[in-house]
């Protein structure tokens, strides 16, 4: 077993922790003497909140999170949708159903992103005239949906099969089993690796900047070309995606915690 | 779940594979599939017009030199190749940091532990296009401007730069390529960071505890106990994120590395041709990571058949 350090220990590795952390940024951040780099961070909260005609406004980074979260959440349900959608079909008698779902996940899943939302954009977005907005909120469901779709199959696929006998026993059709008994056990069992999704969702959301979405990314890229503030923008927008997505971390490591406690009682 | 004999009377789908029968669902879907690409096809040839150019395309792929009127590898076979150099060199230099933040994080003193992991959760919550630029930046105009690396190039004999060429692909991308590198090896090594903490943390504890009784100290315990069991059972998720890099390589085209992805938009806005361009790169990417993932796969059953392994009898039983 791993002993428990003493308390001085502790205190000391705490103390040589902190001391390492305030050097790095002493080191990072620090005058053009410290760095090399003349910071010039008062200059970033304007980008953040600005005030115009006597009102307060957000600022284009604050806007740019605006559109990242919107994206992400919109993604996020549609991505529910086709990833429940797969998994079930995957798991079905039917073959079709069963080798459509299989291709798309392996395809999917196989190539890059930004070559989806490329081919999304400009292949399919002519024919079927899909918009800009669209065509990344449609790349990012159908590229996350292959991930909760394996996600939620190997939750419905870890249920016990005496859940299905009893179900089958008490008169219980397919979609009712599904619908009652399987869907709601299996959700549940594959609840935190899905929470990683979402952070890896709000991630992958960055790229549709590519295609001049103007999300987080994209206004930070708009404002380096501006003012050249190139790390105080770049290490801004890093935090701003940083405080969403270590918050959706930590409540993926809690509910894992709950979860690990649940199924060990 | 094989030997049990009634399979064909269980009412779980899953489990009744042998089962799969042709119904209406199927006729649905396959209607449904036809006329979605039927409409896509018709839409392209009556509304879109679109001007079929695949010759043009394949001289992207595969070019005849003019002066000698050989064939060489075109813009999309050098961005193929290019990807693959990229992803090689990160993976390579990803291991061994991914495997020091391993070790930070499975330290017994809580300051190592804290130091892996605020870098781990650092990069893995930032996203990779962010790591990319602030990497491109840090690295192409702090780091190399100091190494020179464009110096140091131009006082190498002409057969050692021959070498870093087929290494590295062409000399005068070299700093840009390098801190692509660095930035795509920084991102991976946070995941490979992970994998094999999980393949440390899947070694019985028994092993520790027995070489601890036998004197070894705590390196050698790592090097003679833990880490021979650790590679052979982290080796097939370990080639899995070899895939996920190729992937991840391609969001380099936003910092103008000419790997796969930059080449099509190059192709295009040179010749637009959208449709054909997209439909090579995409196909290219999927045979390249099709042909790896199978790869795996192979090597994944093997390694189950020989080792039968904690790791992956951990994963059988869930």
């Amino acid at each position: 077993m791993i002993r428990k350090p003493s308390l001085r220990s502790r205190l000391l590795d705490g103390l040589l922790f902190v001391l390492v952390l305030s050097a790095t940024a002493a080191f990072l951040f620090g005058g053009e003497n410290a760095s090399g780099y003349p910071w010039q961070w008062y200059r970033i909260p304007r980008y953040l909140l600005e005030r115009s005609e006597e009102r307060w406004r957000w600022g284009p980074l604050m806007q740019g999170m605006g559109m990242t979260l919107a994206l992400s959440g919109i993604s996020l349900i549609l991505s529910w949708a086709v990833g429940i959608t797969a998994a079930l079909m995957r798991l079905s008698h039917s073959i079709v159903a069963a080798a459509i779902s299989r291709g798309y996940t392996e395809f999917i899943r196989n190539t890059p992103l930004l070559v989806q939302l490329f081919f999304i954009y400009f292949v399919l977005g002519p024919i079927f005239d899909i918009p800009k907005t669209t065509a990344a909120v449609t790349a990012l469901s159908i590229f996350e949906g292959a991930y909760v779709g394996e996600i939620i199959r190997s939750g419905i696929t870890s249920i016990d099969k005496t859940q299905w006998e009893s179900a089958y026993s008490l008169g219980m059709n397919l979609s009712q089993t599904y619908r009652w008994i399987i869907l709601p056990q299996a959700i549940r069992r594959v609840l935190p690796p899905l929470t990683s999704q979402t952070v890896s969702l709000v991630k992958d959301s960055s790229l549709v900047s590519a295609i001049a979405v103007a999300d987080l990314t994209l206004q930070g890229q708009i404002i380096i070309a501006d003012t050249f503030l190139t790390f105080e923008i770049w290490f801004t927008v890093a935090a701003m995606y940083l405080i969403v997505t270590t918050f959706l971390s930590v409540a993926a490591s809690r509910l894992e915690a709950r979860m690990d406690r649940s199924l060990r009682r | 779940m094989r030997s049990d004999p009634p399979l064909h009377v269980l009412p779980v789908p899953w489990l009744r594979r042998c089962c799969s029968r042709w119904t209406a669902l199927d006729t649905i879907l396959l209607t449904a599939l036809i006329f979605v690409v039927t409409a896509a096809c018709w839409k392209v040839v009556t509304q879109l017009r679109y001007h079929w150019n695949w010759l043009t395309l394949f001289g992207h792929v595969i070019r005849i030199d003019p002066d000698t009127g050989s064939p060489t590898p075109g813009a999309l076979l050098q961005g193929l190749a290019t990807t693959i150099r990229l992803s090689f060199w990160a993976m390579l230099v990803a291991t061994p940091i991914g495997l020091a933040i391993a070790l930070l994080r499975s330290s017994r003193r809580l300051f190592n532990r804290w130091t892996g992991r605020t870098f781990l959760e650092l990069v893995r919550n930032t996203p990779p296009i962010v790591v990319i630029f602030i990497g491109y930046y840090f690295f192409s105009e702090r780091l190399l401007s100091v190494f020179d690396v464009s110096d140091t190039l131009q006082d190498l004999p002409e057969s050692a730069l021959l070498w870093i060429e087929a290494g590295f692909g062409p000399r005068s991308q070299l700093p840009a390529f390098l801190s692509a590198t660095a930035s795509i090896a920084v991102i991976e090594a946070v995941y490979i960071a992970e994998i094999i903490r999980g393949g440390i943390r899947s070694i019985d504890h028994g092993q520790v505890e027995a070489s601890e009784a036998l004197g070894l100290n705590r390196l050698q315990q790592l090097r003679y106990v833990v880490l021979p069991q650790v590679v052979r059972n982290i080796l097939p998720p370990l080639s899995g994120q070899f895939v996920s890099t190729i992937k991840d390589s391609a969001i380099v085209s936003v910092i103008s590395i000419q790997e796969l992805c930059f080449q099509g938009t190059e192709i295009i806005s040179a010749t637009h041709l959208h449709f054909e361009t997209w439909i090579t790169v995409t196909l290219m990417y999927a045979v390249l990571t099709f042909t790896l993932s199978y790869g795996i796969s192979r090597l994944e059953r093997r390694v189950r058949k020989h080792s039968g392994s904690a790791l992956f009898d951990k994963r059988m039983t869930g």
